[in-house]
Formats: C-alpha cells, structure tokens, sequence
C-alpha cells in the first residue's frame, strides 16, 4: 500500500448521528473539511502521479513527437511541423496510398463489427435469459472466448483456418465442399477481411451478451405483461418493446466496438500481419508498423501522427454517439 | 443472479400457466411451449460450440503427436499423447515463460487494486475541490488508444531504463487499467452505507483505518472483479510486451508462444499445447471466481 494518510480526523468527531456539516459551528466544520480534502488528495495520489507519468507525459511526448522526423537513433529530431500528417493523408507517394487502403479496411471492420456483435449477442442474451436452469454454464461457456482472448486463441484461429485446418474440413463434411478455401481461409485475398471480421466478433460477443444480459434482467415485468395483454406476441414484445428499452446498451455496445474496431490491430498482426498482400492491412496495424518495423528509416512521427489521428476519430465518434445516446433517451 | 426476474423470455409460454381452458387448447400450448424450448435449446448450445470450438480444437492438437496433426481429421486424437505438451513445456523454456508472467500479472493486480481502491475511495466517500474533474479525466482515459501511446511509452521507459524489464510492463498496464478500476471501486465503495464511517470516526478511526478495515472488507466482490479485469489481459498481453521486452529470459508466455509461431513451418501440436499452457491458468482462475466477477461486471454496467 502506497497511502498512509496519517490524518486523524478524532479531534473533528462530533456528537453522535450529527453527520453531515452544517449542524457543526463553523470553524470545526471547516477544520474538518480541511482534513478531508487532505485525505481526498493522499488518497488519489499514487493514481495521480502514477497517471502524470504514464498518461500526460508519454502523451504529451507522443503528440510533440508526431510534429517531427525521427528514426528513433539519431542524436536530433528534425522538425516538420504538420508534414508528417499531410503525407499521411495524401502528400507521400510511399505512404499515403497504403494508409488509404488500410483506412478503407478499417472502415469495412467499423461497420461490419459493431453491427454483426449486437446482431449476435441481443439475441443470444434474449434466447439465454430464458434458459433459467443451464443459465449459468452456458455464461461461462459463452465468456470463454473473452478469458482466452489473445496470441494463443489466436493461433488457435490460425490453425483452424489452415487449408487442411478444421473448418475446411468441416465444410466438407456437411456436403458445403465447394465453399472451403484451398488456400486457407486467410491465404485467399477475398476471404481473409471477412474472415478476420468474423474471428473479431467471435471475441466481442461476450461482452456484449453479458451487457445485454444485465440490461434484459432489469426490464420491468409488468412492462412485458401489458405488451402481451395487448396481444403481441414472443417476437414483437423483443422487437417493439424490449429492443427500444436496451438502447443505451446498444449504444454502448457500438461505442466500444467502433474504438475498438478503429484501433485495435492484435488479432491481425498475429494471424495475417496485414496479408495477403496488404488485404487486411488496418490503420492501428499500419501505425504499428511506422513505429517498430521500419528499422533505421525515420518513420517514428509518421506513426505518432497516425496514432494521434485515430486518437481524434475515437473522440469524434464517441461524441457522436454520446449526441445520439442523449436524443433518444 | 440465481433470483432473477423471469424477465421477456417469460413471454414464451403466452397465456399464464394458471388460466383454465378447454383441454386440447391446453395440451397444442404445452406442445408449443416445449417446441419453443427445445428450439432455444438448440441455438444456445450451438452458439456455446462455436465459443468453444478454437479451444476444442487447441485442446485437441495438444494431445495430438506430430504425424497426426498434420493429417489433421478428427477432433479426438487416435494415439493421444501427453508427450507434445511435456516436450513443449520442458524443452521450450516454458517454466521460465510460466514464472514470468506470473510475476508481471500478480504484480499488476496488486498494484491496481492498492492505487485504485485508495482512489475510488477518495472519489466515492471523500469531499475535496477538483474530485469530479480528476474522476472525469481518468474516465476519459479510455479513450487514449493503445496505439498512440505505446510508442512514447516506450521511448520514454528508455529514458528512464526501465525499459526491458518487468516494471516498465507493469506501470503502463496499472495505468491502463485505470478507468475501469476506478469505475468499478467508487461504484462499489459508494454502495457503502455512510453511517458505518460516521460512527468508526466517532469511535476515533482514522481516514485509512476506516478505508481498511471497513471498506475494503465489505467491498470484496468489487475487488476480486478488479483483479480479475486486471488479471485476464495482463496474462495474455503481447503487444507491449514484445516491442519493449529483447531478452528470452524476461519473456512472458504470450513471447514464448510467438517463438514457437515464427518457425518457418510451425509444428501445430507444439504451438497449440503452448497455446494451452497459455490459456488454461487463466480460464481456471475464471471458472474459480466467475460468480464474483459476473456480478461485479453486472454492477458496473448497471452503476
């Protein structure tokens, strides 16, 4: 433990069942505020400088950094101002066409994430609130993929995927033949993006069953019985009734997954590293690369730039969504 | 959970069990009732097959020696062997892997709950100018991507030489942890009834007294959830880990597992017993504390 606040705050007790100030005269009162506040600021201390380090400065240093040219080895930063987000964004030939593509897969995973996890997990926490009984193993079950998340599930994927891998195999023997992949799920150009949609979604549904889950277990009854009374039935009371009632999950379900979406990268560079050739190539993988992969080229702004325009498109969405959030409820 | 409300799916059964009609009428709703079950019977325990396949088939390759898993095939091994994980785990250095990880997880979940249960406690109980700006900033934090940060953090453990070792992992995983933790704690600390601190200050406690014997105590579930939110993606972090850390013998077991990967031709059995090596410490922790942590997640989503 890092506090020890030593503040005694014996000498402010008051009479019993007092409680809050006011009943107090005022010097105690404001003695005893005293004390509080200096508790308050021990107590949020480590957190605080623990932030100061770790957040601001490396933050603050990442920000200046994306203002220059550097190769990480070099005595001296070269300043180029907002060069380094212009050739991001159209000015280098080298740069710029490759950030467009990785920008266009980027897109095509903000949609189709967010939209396929709520089509998966408002159903499936629907369907699994009414399995009292098998309730709680099939939660487990179903948390499994978020409790392995990570490079060894990954590799998992990877295997499954393989040309001779299991799902292939699968598709086989379920007479679907024609659809298995002979270069592998990842090797071919069409299917990889897909593909690492859908490994993406498999790891996000979790999170969002469970928060639906918890939105659906405070619904009112009494709500849903007056829907019946009024005749609808098991698939109009979900949709007209219980669909609108778990909006905000909804919203916050397709925040975290829209960020998530924008500047996660993990799973791609452990299963495809941006191939085939590029074709699922993402920003946030594109960004990793500048920063760690270029060696000796002086590439380090360039990916702090990139980083800091992620950074500013999360922002924007989430204010969107925090607008959209506020005029429906 | 065990007493929740029927809640929407109740509506199922349509009319309510105790409502008399006609015989037949009675004996075609049974018939759709159980219909209706064995429908969402169906779908929930294929969506649990597709959860669970990657595992299954990771669980399978382990047991599995060389010649079979290049065959491929069946999910249950023909001559399953112990030997692919044994090897796996004596050969690879995967006790050095093992002792790693556990030390840079236990010490991140030690220092998160330290720093962010004396924080939320702050935010939660204590009155001080500037708390609700500070609790906004941190939840603000969870906007900072990941990637915008991990170069500078990088740079600048250099700066300060911690780079390559377990502390310069653990600081920025802490800190990363922040928002949610503190969420998680002020939540739970400000669910404590006020008249318990009111009246320990009566009998003579001081600020941190009251916050350890009597908050954190009761406040138990929210912490084991912490750990647990701390605890699953510091074991299975690989990103900062492989950009700061160069020495095998610092390396976590995600490290270990990608040197297993990055052969030019990867011996599947080996990497997926590496692959449950991995996994299984963290899923059985999970299963040991689910029922703290899905209540506790329950909490936050709905505080």
């Amino acid at each position: 433990m890092t506090t020890t606040p030593r503040t005694a705050t014996t000498a402010v007790a008051g009479r019993p069942g007092t409680g809050r100030p006011a009943a107090q005269p005022a010097t105690r009162t404001a003695r005893r505020r005293g004390h509080e506040a200096l508790s308050g600021y021990l107590f949020v201390a480590p957190a605080v400088v623990l932030f100061a380090v770790m957040g601001l400065y490396t933050v603050g240093y990442g920000l200046v950094l994306s203002f220059a040219q550097w190769n990480g080895f070099a005595p001296n930063w070269d300043w180029v101002g907002l060069q380094n987000y212009k050739d991001l964004l159209w000015a280098n030939p080298e740069y710029a066409p490759e950030v467009r593509d990785a920008a266009l897969h980027t897109l095509w995973v903000m949609i189709a994430v967010p939209l396929l996890t709520v089509a998966v997990s408002f159903p499936l926490a629907v369907l699994l609130n009414s399995a009292r009984r098998m309730q709680p193993l099939l939660r487990s079950i179903y948390f499994v993929p978020y409790v392995t998340s990570g490079i060894a599930v990954f590799f998992a994927w990877q295997y499954i995927l393989q040309p001779d891998g299991a799902i292939n195999v699968l598709l086989k023997s379920v007479g679907l033949g024609s659809l298995s992949q002979p270069q592998g799920w990842l090797g071919n150009p069409h299917t990889a993006l897909p593909t690492m949609i859908a490994v993406t979604v498999w790891g996000a549904v979790p999170v969002g069953m469970l928060m639906y889950l918890t939105g659906l277990q405070s619904v009112d009854r009494s709500v849903l019985e007056a829907a019946q009374l009024d005749g609808a039935g098991w698939w109009r009371t979900n949709a007209s009734v219980v669909w609108p009632l778990v909006r905000p999950i909804t919203s916050i379900v397709v925040l975290l997954n829209l960020r998530d979406s924008l500047q996660g990268f993990q799973t791609f560079l452990v299963m495809t590293n941006g191939g085939p050739g590029n074709h699922t190539n993402v920003l946030g993988l594109e960004a990793y690369r500048l920063a760690f992969l270029k060696q000796l080229a002086p590439t380090l702004g360039l990916a702090s730039a990139l980083g800091w325009l992620l950074f500013a498109a999360a922002l924007v969405l989430a204010l969107i969504n925090l607008r959209v959030l506020r005029s429906r409820t | 959970m065990t007493t929740t409300s029927p809640g929407p799916a109740g509506a199922l059964g349509e009319a309510g069990p105790h409502r008399r009609t006609p015989a037949d009428r009675d004996a075609a709703l049974r018939a759709r009732r159980i219909t209706a079950r064995v429908v969402v019977g169906v779908l929930l325990a294929a969506y649990a097959l597709v959860s669970a396949y990657p595992f299954l088939w990771m669980v399978s390759a382990a047991f599995k020696n060389q010649v079979e898993v290049v065959r491929g095939g069946h999910l249950i091994p023909h001559q399953p062997t112990l030997h692919t994980l044994t090897h796996t785990w004596s050969q690879l250095h995967f006790l050095r892997y093992f002792v790693n990880s556990v030390e840079v997880t236990a010490m991140t979940v030690v220092l998160t709950l330290a720093v962010y249960a004396a924080a939320g406690y702050a935010f939660a109980v204590l009155d001080f100018p500037g708390r609700k700006a500070l609790q906004r900033l941190f939840v603000a934090l969870l906007f900072v991507p990941g990637v915008t940060v991990m170069l500078p953090i990088v740079l600048v453990e250099d700066k300060l030489h911690l780079l390559g070792t377990h502390i310069g992992l653990v600081l920025p995983f802490v800190n990363g942890g922040a928002p949610l933790s503190i969420l998680l704690m002020t939540g739970a600390f400000t669910a404590v009834p006020r008249e318990l601190r009111e009246s320990a200050r009566v009998d003579g406690a001081n600020e941190f007294h009251i916050f350890t014997r009597i908050y954190l105590p009761l406040t138990r579930p929210a912490l084991i959830t912490v750990a647990l939110l701390t605890a699953i993606p510091t074991w299975n972090e690989y990103l900062l880990s492989r950009v700061s850390l160069n020495s095998p013998n610092t390396f976590t077991l995600p490290l270990g597992l990608q040197t297993l990967a990055s052969e030019n031709v990867p011996h599947y059995n080996e990497l997926m017993a590496g692959a449950l090596i991995v996994v299984v410490p963290v899923l059985l922790l999970f299963v040991a504390l689910q029922r703290y942590f899905v209540n506790g997640l329950v909490g936050a989503v709905k505080g």
